[in-house]
C-alpha cells in the first residue's frame, strides 16, 4: 500500500511539473512567436519585412512563383500566406478580425460573393487602394473596379481575377447526339437566349448518349443565367428585389423546366458525387469560367483528355473572382499596399492565368501572350484565351448585394435541386423564398 | 506544495513557537485549540478554496460569453457590427415560436439524438458483455474499438461523406449486394439522419463499450453464482443482475450523451459542406446546433442566433429537470 | 507494485503482451464477471465491430495514397496507391506540421493537465466536503455544461482580441480550461471511489484538507484522473472552431489550424486534404496504438462505475 501511494505521488508530481513546464513552454512558444514577428514588423533582425498573406484556396499566388518573383525584386521583403481551403470558413473568421481590429493579415483577400458586404460594412478599416502609386483605375475592367469601390469612392480591394463564363461542352457526346461541334457552330446554336440553349438540350436528349445528361446540375444552369443579368437579387439603391425581379423569376423557371425535362444531373456542384459525374463522362456541357477547365483536368479521367471544347455562351456574365484589400491596422501597411498593386499588376494576373487559370481582371494582359496564345489540355487546340476576353468583355456591370451569396444558395440548394427530386417548380420556389427570407431577417 | 503546508505554519505564528515546550500541559492545550481552531478554518474554507479555480476560470471565460449573448439576444445585432445593437426587447424569442426552421431543427435533434444514442448505448451493452468473456486478444479489440474516438469529427466526417456516397459510395455498392437500390444518402430524410448518427456512433461506441465494461467487472461474482444457484438462466442474469448493478453507469453515460446529442452541429455540418449549414436542401438534417450556427456564422444574425443558443439552453434545462424528477420518482417507488 | 513503468514494453504486439503475464495490476479482472470463455459468435461479432472502427480509418489512408483523379473515379479504391509518401510528405512541409505539432502538444498538455488538477480539487469538494452553496454551484456545473459552445466564440474572441491574445498559445489554452465535464466527471468517480471512512481517518490524524488532497484524494483518483486527462487531450487536439479564429498559420498554428490550407486550388485535392486528416490523427492513433493496454487499462479503472 504504501509503495503504491508512493508511485501515486511520483505520478501526480510529475504530472504537476508537467504541467508547470508545458506552462513555462507555452510561454517560451509565445515569447519566439512574439520576437519572430516583432523583428519582422520592424525591420529588425536580419533587415527583413515579412508580409503576411491571409488568402482563401483559390487564389495561388506561391504556386505560380510570384512570391519568390516580388522576394528577388525587393531583398527585403519575405512573403508568408495564410491559406484556408475553403471560403465558408475564412469569411466569417474575417469579419470576426475585421470588426475587432485584431488578427488580421497585411493583405487580406476577399471573395466577389462577399465584396459588396466587406465594402459596405467594414470599408472604414480598409486602405483606399486607389491612392497608391502605379494602381490605374484604366487598368482593370470597370465592373470589377466598382464592385469594390464604397459609396464615397474609396477603393479597397483591388481585383485579382475574374471569371468570365463561356460554355465548355463535350465534343464526343455533342457528336452522337448529332449536333455540330465546332465551336462556333455550338455558338450560333444558342445565340443570345438562354431558351435557346435549352432547346439544343432537348434536341441533344432526343439522341443522347445512354447514362449521360445535357448539362451537370440545376445550380449551374441557374448560376449561369443568373450571372449574365445587370440587376438580380438587388437594385441599384440596394434594396433587396430577388422576389419580384421577373429576371430572377424567370431563370429559375427555366432551370425548373430543365429539371423536369431530365436535361439536368440532380447533383449539386463540387460534391464528391458531381466530381465522380466528371470521371465518368456523364454531361454534356457545363457553365465554365477558365478555372473550371482545371476543375474538369482534376477530376477526369485520361481519356478525357481534349474531348472539351468551349463555346461562347447564350449571354455573358461572370462567376468567380476576387480581391485583395489591406487592413488599415496592419503592422506593414505601406509595404502590403505596394506588393498588392505589384501583384494585380496586368504582367502577373497574366502569369497567374498561365499558372492557375485565374483570368486576368485587367483587360491590358488580354493581348498578352500567356492569354491570347492560352490552350488547354481538356480542350486540345483550341485557342480558349481569346473566347474568354471576349466573354470579359461583355460581361454585364452586374448589381451585386452583401446578401447575393445567400440569396442564390438558397435559390439553388433549397431550390431547383428540389425539382430534380421530384418536387414541383413551385413547391420548390416555395421552399427556397421562405429559407431565403428567414436567413436575411435580422 | 504538501511539504510546504506543513512546514509554513510554525513559521508564521513562531513568535509562540519557543516558549513552548518548557510551558507544559496548559501549552499543549493552547496548541491544540488553536490547532482545533485552524482545523476549523480549514474545514470552512478549504471547499471554497477548491472549486474556486474553476469558478474563477469560469467567470473570466465562461460567464461574460453568455451574458454577452443573453444581451445580445434582446437586440438586433449583426456579426459584421457586434457591439451595433439595436434593442428589439423578446421578439427574437417570440419569434422562435413561428419558426418552422427551429422547430423542424429541434425535432431533428430529438430524432438523430435518439438513432444516435441508443443503439450507441445498446451495442456498446452488448460489446461490453462480450469483451467481459474470456478473450484472446482482448486488448486489441479494446484498442481498435476506442481508435474512433481519437478521429476528429473533421477527419471522419469527410470520411464518411465519401463512404455515404449515392452513385458510388462502398456503402451503396455493398448494399447492391445483398439486393438494396442505391440509397440518397444525403437528401432523403430518414437515411441522412441515419448517416450522420452513423458518425456519432461509429465515434462513441467503443468508449461507452470500456465504460460499461469496466463497471460488469466490478460486479461481484457472487452475485452470478448465487443467481445460478437460483436457477436463472445467462439471459436472466443479465437482466437481473448486470443491468441492475450498471444502472449509475448508464445513467452517466445517457446524461452525457443526451448533452452531446443536444449539441450535435459538426457532423451535420460537414456532412454536406457545400450546401452551407442548411442541413440538407430540405433541412432534414438540420440540428439546432446546426441552426445556431447558421444564424449566426453563415448569415450573420448575432442577435437571433443568440436567442436560439438561450432558448436549447432553457429547453435542456427543463427536460433535466423533468428527467431528474422522473428519476427520483421512479427510485422512490422501486 | 512500481510496476506501473516495467509492465509497459510499449510496442510489443498485443497478443504476447495479453497471453499470461499480465493480470498482475487488478486481480479483479481476472476474478470479475467473464469466467466463461467466449463462444465463435462471440468473435464473429468482434470481427465485424472491430473491423467496422478500423475500416474508415484505413480508408483515409487508402484515400490518402491516392490522387485526386482515381478519387473521382468508380468504383473507389478498395487498395493502397503509391502516392502516400508524396501526399504526406507535400501536407507535412506545405503545412508546417513540426512546428503544429509542437503547438498542439503544448495547448493540449497544458490544457489537459490543468483541467484534471482543477477539476479533481473541484470534484472532490463537491463530493465529499460539506460547504454552504454546494448545491447550486453544483447545479451552475451542470449548467455551464449544457450551453452550446458555438455561440460564445464570438463575444470571446472579442475579449481575445481586447487581451491582444490572437496568435498566441494562451487564447487556445485558458478558455478550454473552463471544463463543467471535468468537474462532474471526477465529482461521480470520487463519490464511489473515495470511501468517507478513509478521509475521517485522514482528518482524525489531524490532516488538513491540502494534505487530504494530496494523500488521499489523488492517489485514489488516479485512474479517473488519468481518462479524463486523455479526454481532453483528445478534445484539444481536435479542436477546430476557435483555435481556427485565434490562431493562424503564420502564428503558432495547431493541427487542425494548419491542415485546414491542404489541397487548395479550384479542385480541392482530396487525396491531399486526406493525407492531411490523417497526420492530423495519426499521433493520437500512434499514442493509442502503443500505449493502448494502458489507455484502456485506465478508461476501464477509471470509468464512472456510479
Amino acid at each position: 500500500m504504501r509503495a503504491r501511494t508512493r508511485t501515486s505521488r511520483r505520478v501526480v508530481v510529475l504530472a504537476t511539473v508537467a504541467t508547470m513546464g508545458t506552462g513555462l513552454l507555452a510561454g517560451c512558444a509565445d515569447d519566439g512567436g512574439d520576437k519572430a514577428s516583432d523583428g519582422s514588423s520592424s525591420g529588425g533582425g536580419k533587415g527583413k519585412t515579412t508580409i503576411t498573406m491571409g488568402l482563401f484556396g483559390t487564389m495561388g499566388f506561391k504556386e505560380a512563383g510570384l512570391y519568390a518573383e516580388y522576394e528577388k525584386l525587393n531583398p527585403n521583403i519575405k512573403i508568408a500566406e495564410n491559406v484556408i481551403e475553403r471560403n465558408e470558413n475564412y469569411y466569417p473568421a474575417l469579419v470576426n478580425h475585421l470588426t475587432t481590429n485584431s488578427g488580421l493579415q497585411d493583405v487580406q483577400a476577399v471573395e466577389v460573393a462577399n465584396i459588396a458586404e466587406v465594402v459596405a460594412t467594414q470599408g472604414a478599416k480598409l486602405q483606399d487602394l486607389s491612392k497608391v502609386s502605379g494602381v490605374e483605375k484604366g487598368n482593370w475592367l470597370d465592373w470589377k473596379w466598382s464592385q469594390a469601390t464604397t459609396k464615397d469612392s474609396k477603393t479597397v480591394g483591388l481585383g485579382t481575377d475574374v471569371g468570365p463564363m463561356a460554355l465548355c461542352y463535350r465534343t464526343d457526346l455533342f457528336q452522337q447526339a448529332g449536333l455540330p461541334t465546332d465551336p462556333a457552330e455550338v455558338g450560333k446554336l444558342w445565340a443570345g437566349d438562354w431558351n435557346k440553349f435549352i432547346s439544343v438540350g432537348e434536341q441533344y436528349k432526343k439522341k443522347a448518349p445512354k447514362g449521360t445528361f445535357f448539362m451537370d446540375s440545376p445550380g449551374g444552369l441557374l448560376n449561369a443565367v443568373l450571372s449574365s443579368e445587370k440587376e438580380k437579387f438587388y437594385d441599384s439603391s440596394g434594396e433587396v428585389i430577388y422576389k419580384s425581379n421577373p429576371a430572377v423569376k424567370a431563370a429559375f423557371d427555366l432551370t425548373a423546366k430543365a429539371a423536369e425535362q431530365g436535361l439536368v444531373q440532380a447533383q449539386t456542384q463540387f460534391q464528391p458525387a458531381w466530381d465522380t459525374t466528371i470521371a465518368n463522362s456523364k454531361f454534356a456541357t457545363v457553365a465554365c469560367p477558365p478555372w473550371m477547365l482545371g476543375t474538369l483536368k482534376g477530376k477526369s479521367k485520361p481519356e478525357s483528355l481534349g474531348k472539351w471544347a468551349v463555346a461562347v455562351a447564350p449571354k455573358s456574365g461572370n462567376w468567380g473572382g476576387s480581391f485583395l484589400a489591406v487592413p488599415s491596422s496592419g503592422k506593414n501597411v505601406k509595404e502590403a499596399e505596394k506588393l498588392v498593386a505589384w501583384l494585380t499588376a496586368p504582367e502577373q494576373q497574366a502569369k497567374l492565368f498561365k499558372v492557375q487559370g485565374s483570368f486576368p481582371s485587367t483587360p491590358s494582359a488580354y493581348t498578352m501572350p500567356e492569354v491570347t496564345g492560352a490552350k488547354n489540355e481538356m480542350t486540345g487546340d483550341l485557342n480558349i484565351g481569346t473566347i474568354f476576353a471576349e466573354a470579359a468583355k461583355a460581361a454585364p456591370v452586374q448589381v451585386i448585394g452583401p446578401k447575393d451569396q445567400i440569396i442564390q444558395q438558397g435559390l439553388t440548394d433549397n431550390g431547383v435541386i428540389l425539382v430534380t427530386k421530384g418536387k414541383s417548380p413551385e413547391e420548390a420556389w416555395k421552399t427556397a423564398t421562405k429559407t431565403i427570407d428567414n436567413n436575411l431577417d435580422k | 506544495m504538501a511539504t510546504h503546508d506543513t512546514a509554513a505554519p510554525p513559521a508564521k505564528e513562531g513568535g509562540a513557537a519557543p516558549g513552548r515546550p518548557p510551558a507544559g500541559p496548559t501549552g499543549a492545550e493552547r496548541r491544540r485549540a488553536r490547532l482545533s481552531r485552524r482545523w476549523q478554518r480549514d474545514m470552512r474554507w478549504s471547499p471554497y478554496a477548491f472549486v474556486s479555480p474553476f469558478f474563477l476560470l469560469f467567470l473570466a471565460f465562461g460567464l461574460f460569453p453568455l451574458i454577452y449573448t443573453g444581451w445580445a439576444s434582446l437586440h438586433q445585432v449583426e456579426m459584421t457590427a457586434p457591439t451595433d445593437m439595436h434593442w428589439v426587447g423578446l421578439r427574437n424569442y417570440t419569434r422562435i415560436f413561428d419558426d418552422d426552421f427551429f422547430w423542424n431543427a429541434a425535432k431533428n435533434t430529438l430524432t438523430i439524438g435518439i438513432i444516435s444514442t441508443v443503439p450507441q448505448l445498446l451495442m456498446a451493452m452488448g460489446l461490453a458483455h462480450i469483451l467481459n468473456y474470456k478473450l484472446r486478444a482482448s486488448t486489441f479489440y479494446r484498442v481498435a474499438m476506442l481508435a474512433p474516438y481519437a478521429t476528429s469529427i473533421a477527419a471522419a466526417s469527410l470520411v464518411f461523406v465519401l463512404l455515404f456516397g449515392r452513385d458510388y459510395g462502398m456503402i451503396n455498392w455493398a448494399l447492391d449486394f445483398v439486393g438494396i437500390g442505391p440509397i440518397d444518402w444525403q437528401s432523403d430524410k430518414w437515411p441522412s439522419q441515419i448517416a450522420v448518427s452513423t458518425i456519432v456512433i461509429w465515434r462513441w461506441t467503443g468508449y461507452n463499450a470500456l465504460i460499461y465494461l469496466a463497471a460488469m467487472q466490478a460486479i461481484p461474482q457472487d452475485l452470478y453464482e448465487s443467481a445460478a444457484l437460483d436457477g436463472a438462466s445467462r439471459w436472466k442474469q443479465f437482466i437481473h443482475v448486470t443491468l441492475p448493478s450498471l444502472r449509475p453507469t448508464i445513467l452517466f453515460t445517457v446524461v452525457v450523451s443526451t448533452i452531446g446529442a443536444t449539441q450535435v452541429f459538426g457532423e451535420p455540418l460537414l456532412f454536406d459542406a457545400n450546401k452551407g449549414a442548411s442541413g440538407g436542401s430540405e433541412h432534414q438534417f438540420q440540428t439546432l446546433g446546426l441552426y445556431l450556427y447558421e444564424q449566426g456564422w453563415v448569415n450573420q444574425h448575432l442577435g437571433r442566433a443568440s436567442a436560439i443558443a438561450w432558448t436549447m439552453f432553457l429547453i435542456l434545462i427543463v427536460v433535466g429537470i423533468v428527467n431528474y424528477v422522473i428519476s427520483r420518482r421512479l427510485r422512490a417507488s422501486s | 507494485m512500481t510496476t506501473t513503468t516495467s509492465m509497459t514494453p510499449p510496442s510489443s504486439p498485443p497478443d504476447t503482451t495479453v497471453k499470461k503475464p499480465g493480470r498482475m495490476r487488478r486481480p479483479k479482472s481476472a476474478r470479475a464477471g467473464g469466467q466463461m470463455h467466449a463462444g465463435p459468435i462471440a468473435y464473429v461479432i468482434l470481427a465485424l465491430f472491430t473491423i467496422g472502427s478500423l475500416f474508415p480509418l484505413v480508408w483515409t489512408a487508402i484515400a490518402a495514397s491516392r490522387d485526386n483523379n482515381r478519387l473521382a473515379q468508380t468504383p473507389p479504391p478498395f487498395w493502397f496507391g503509391g502516392n502516400l509518401l508524396d501526399n504526406l510528405d507535400i501536407a507535412w512541409n506545405d503545412a508546417n506540421l513540426g512546428e503544429a505539432f509542437f503547438n498542439t502538444t503544448i495547448v493540449a498538455g497544458t490544457s489537459a493537465a490543468t483541467v484534471v488538477f482543477l477539476s479533481t480539487i473541484a470534484g472532490f469538494a463537491f463530493a465529499k466536503l460539506k460547504f454552504r452553496g454546494r448545491g447550486a454551484m453544483m447545479l451552475i456545473v451542470i449548467g455551464t455544461m449544457m450551453v452550446p459552445p458555438q455561440l460564445s466564440v464570438i463575444p470571446l474572441y472579442m475579449m481575445v482580441a481586447k487581451l491582444e491574445w490572437t496568435d498566441q498559445l494562451q487564447a487556445v489554452i485558458l478558455p478550454s480550461l473552463v471544463s463543467a465535464f471535468g468537474v462532474f466527471f471526477m465529482r461521480q468517480y470520487l463519490i464511489q471511489a473515495l470511501p468517507d471512512e478513509i478521509i475521517e481517518a485522514a482528518r482524525v490524524d489531524g490532516a488538513s484538507s491540502w494534505r487530504v488532497v494530496w494523500h488521499v484524494v489523488f492517489p485514489a483518483a488516479r485512474p479517473a484522473m488519468a481518462v479524463l486527462g486523455m479526454l481532453m487531450f483528445v478534445q484539444t487536439w481536435n479542436d477546430f472552431l476557435w483555435p481556427f479564429l485565434v490562431l493562424s498559420q503564420t502564428g503558432n498554428p495547431t493541427v487542425q489550424v494548419a491542415v485546414a490550407g491542404l489541397g487548395r486550388g479550384y479542385t480541392p485535392d482530396q487525396s491531399l486534404i486526406m493525407a492531411g486528416a490523417l497526420l492530423g490523427t495519426l499521433p493520437l492513433l500512434l499514442v493509442f496504438a502503443i500505449f493502448g493496454k494502458q489507455i484502456v487499462g485506465g478508461i476501464m479503472q477509471g470509468a464512472v462505475k456510479g
